[in-house]
């Protein structure tokens, strides 16, 4: 199994259908996890980080979750490869910029595991659409299994021992990767993204920690993991995403009524501009096909197609662009195949109409 | 003309300048902008990073028996070097914990089978405490999930 076969296989993120898919695009469930006795990944010396990578991937790939699944070792994979992991996702910038590092993904692409990050084993579940509880529950069984076949660092004071101090306790970071083109059109945003601050919830942008929120997206998740229980982390972020999801609705629905046709007219453009655009940057592309998913929310667009939206988003960054030319591609050469494939998604689009949400 | 004041962090000129007075003894810490918006200027944490960081200690008074890693080295790092680290540096620790996470000890879930009768027992207080906020803020779904809970915490507690 290769990076190749995960490009080619349809999956929840790029191909599923579903009205629960509006404003939240996925759920994320990640559990930081560590071997006892053995020194944490970056401390760890090159046999050990070896001899925890064999451990660790030997008890994952004798799961059932994992069978057919991938097995990645980053030091066998080009730049290219591992860079399409980490827009998909599938693995974070720092487990790909190392090479002592490995994934275990499973066959749909849901579960991964990486292995020698800043902890041993990082556990993460993602699930399109909104789905907490689903999510927790495939991420709870997971670690079960693996605290079955692994003995695991744990106090009973401190609960699991982690690399880094903000990770003790749970493990657990949960969050929702939300579409927020109203809040951010209302400018609302540095409202919400305060009150979730202060509320302790973190708001990242589309690649995680660092990253800018191109095209509207953003990640919000859980910054404590010690001293509350997972039940109660899980009901926090909820409760919150619901207030977001809410507030969202609002803005969307105060947008199209107050600007009417200017509206309409706005996301009309977008859909023109990327259907005969010859040069597309990443950063233009998200935004525009932001409009589009927007567009489809309110009915402007036909729903169904908001699963092209979303994989258009994941398969138009850099990575993914040259994975499917098969060549490196210079600027020019990622934004002019960038636009190309953009072209031939939306050629069949029908015209965006009024708003009906 | 006189230097200019470096970053307490790094080594670029200094332009944000904090001062904390606690119980009358005033420290005072330099930051460039960039390591400024870093560690978020407001943040207390910077001072404590900045004092751990400017300490004129080379030699480390506290070593982990299991992996060899220092205090020196969770300053530079950040991170620690092994599971007992946790132990060896617990005092030390204590502190950070309570800055970060708010709260000193776990109340979650254990790798299973594991689960010692203290942490069995905090855990039960915490699914009583939340039920109950539960039943208060009527939200009944949440609230007989979390019964659930409670009668099996009890069961366990209970000796067969």
């Amino acid at each position: 199994m290769s990076v190749e076969d995960i490009l080619a296989a349809e999956n929840e993120l790029t191909h599923l259908l579903g009205a629960q898919q509006a404003v939240v695009l996925s759920t994320r469930i990640r559990l930081a996890r560590n071997l006892e006795g053995m020194p944490f990944p970056g401390w760890a010396k090159v046999p050990q980080r070896k001899e925890i990578s064999d451990r660790c991937v030997e008890a994952l790939d004798a799961l059932p979750k994992f069978r057919r699944g991938h097995v990645l070792r980053m030091g066998e994979l080009g730049d290219r490869d591992r860079a399409v992991l980490v827009e998909r996702h599938l693995v974070s910038k720092e487990l790909a910029a190392g090479k002592s590092g490995a994934a275990v993904i499973s066959r749909d692409q849901t579960c991964s595991v990486m292995v020698n990050e800043e902890d041993h084993l990082r556990i993460q579940v993602v699930k399109a659409g909104w789905h907490l509880r689903g999510t927790w529950h495939i991420a709870e069984q997971l670690d079960d299994a693996l605290g079955g076949s692994l003995k695991l660092a744990f106090s009973d004071r401190l609960g699991y021992l982690t690399a880094c101090p903000t990770n003790v306790g749970t493990g657990l970071r949960a969050s929702a990767m939300v579409h927020l083109p109203g809040l951010c059109l209302a400018g609302h945003m540095d409202k919400v993204s305060r009150a979730l601050n202060q509320d302790g919830l973190a708001v990242r942008g589309w690649l995680g920690e660092g990253t800018e929120a191109a095209g509207n997206v953003f990640q919000i998740s859980n910054q404590q993991t010690l001293g509350l229980s997972e039940e109660a982390i899980l009901k926090h972020l909820g409760g919150w995403i619901k207030n977001v999801v809410e507030q969202e609705w609002n803005a969307r629905r105060k947008l199209a009524q107050e600007e009417g046709e200017k509206f309409v007219d706005r996301l009309a453009r977008s859909l023109g501009l990327l259907r005969s655009a010859r040069l597309l940057t990443s950063s233009e592309a998200m935004n525009m096909l932001s409009h589009l998913r927007l567009a489809c929310d309110m009915g402007c667009l036909p729903e169904e197609r908001r699963h092209l939206v979303d994989r258009l988003m994941i398969e138009g960054q850099p990575a993914h662009v040259q994975a499917r030319a098969g060549q490196e591609l210079d600027s020019d050469g990622r934004d002019r195949r960038r636009a190309a494939v953009v072209r031939e998604a939306l050629k069949d689009f029908p015209e965006v109409v009024q708003p009906t949400a | 003309m006189s230097q200019p004041i470096k970053c307490s962090l790094c080594e670029e000129a200094a332009t944000v300048h904090l001062s904390q007075v606690v119980h009358g003894n005033v420290t005072k810490v330099h930051l460039c902008e960039a390591c400024a918006q870093k560690g978020g200027a407001t943040d207390p944490a910077v001072f404590q990073l900045a004092d751990a960081l400017t300490a004129a200690s080379p030699a480390p008074t506290l070593t982990c028996p299991e992996c060899g890693f220092t205090d020196i080295d969770f300053r530079k790092r950040g991170r620690l070097g092994c599971p007992s680290c946790w132990e060896t540096f617990a005092d030390a620790l204590g502190g950070l914990l309570s800055k970060v996470q708010h709260e000193a000890s776990h109340v979650g879930r254990a790798p299973a089978g594991t689960l010692p009768a203290g942490q069995l027992r905090r855990r039960l207080d915490a699914a009583r405490r939340e039920m109950e906020k539960a039943i208060a803020g009527e939200d009944y779904e949440s609230a007989a999930r979390l019964r659930d809970e409670v009668a099996e915490l009890e069961k366990q507690l209970t000796p067969s």
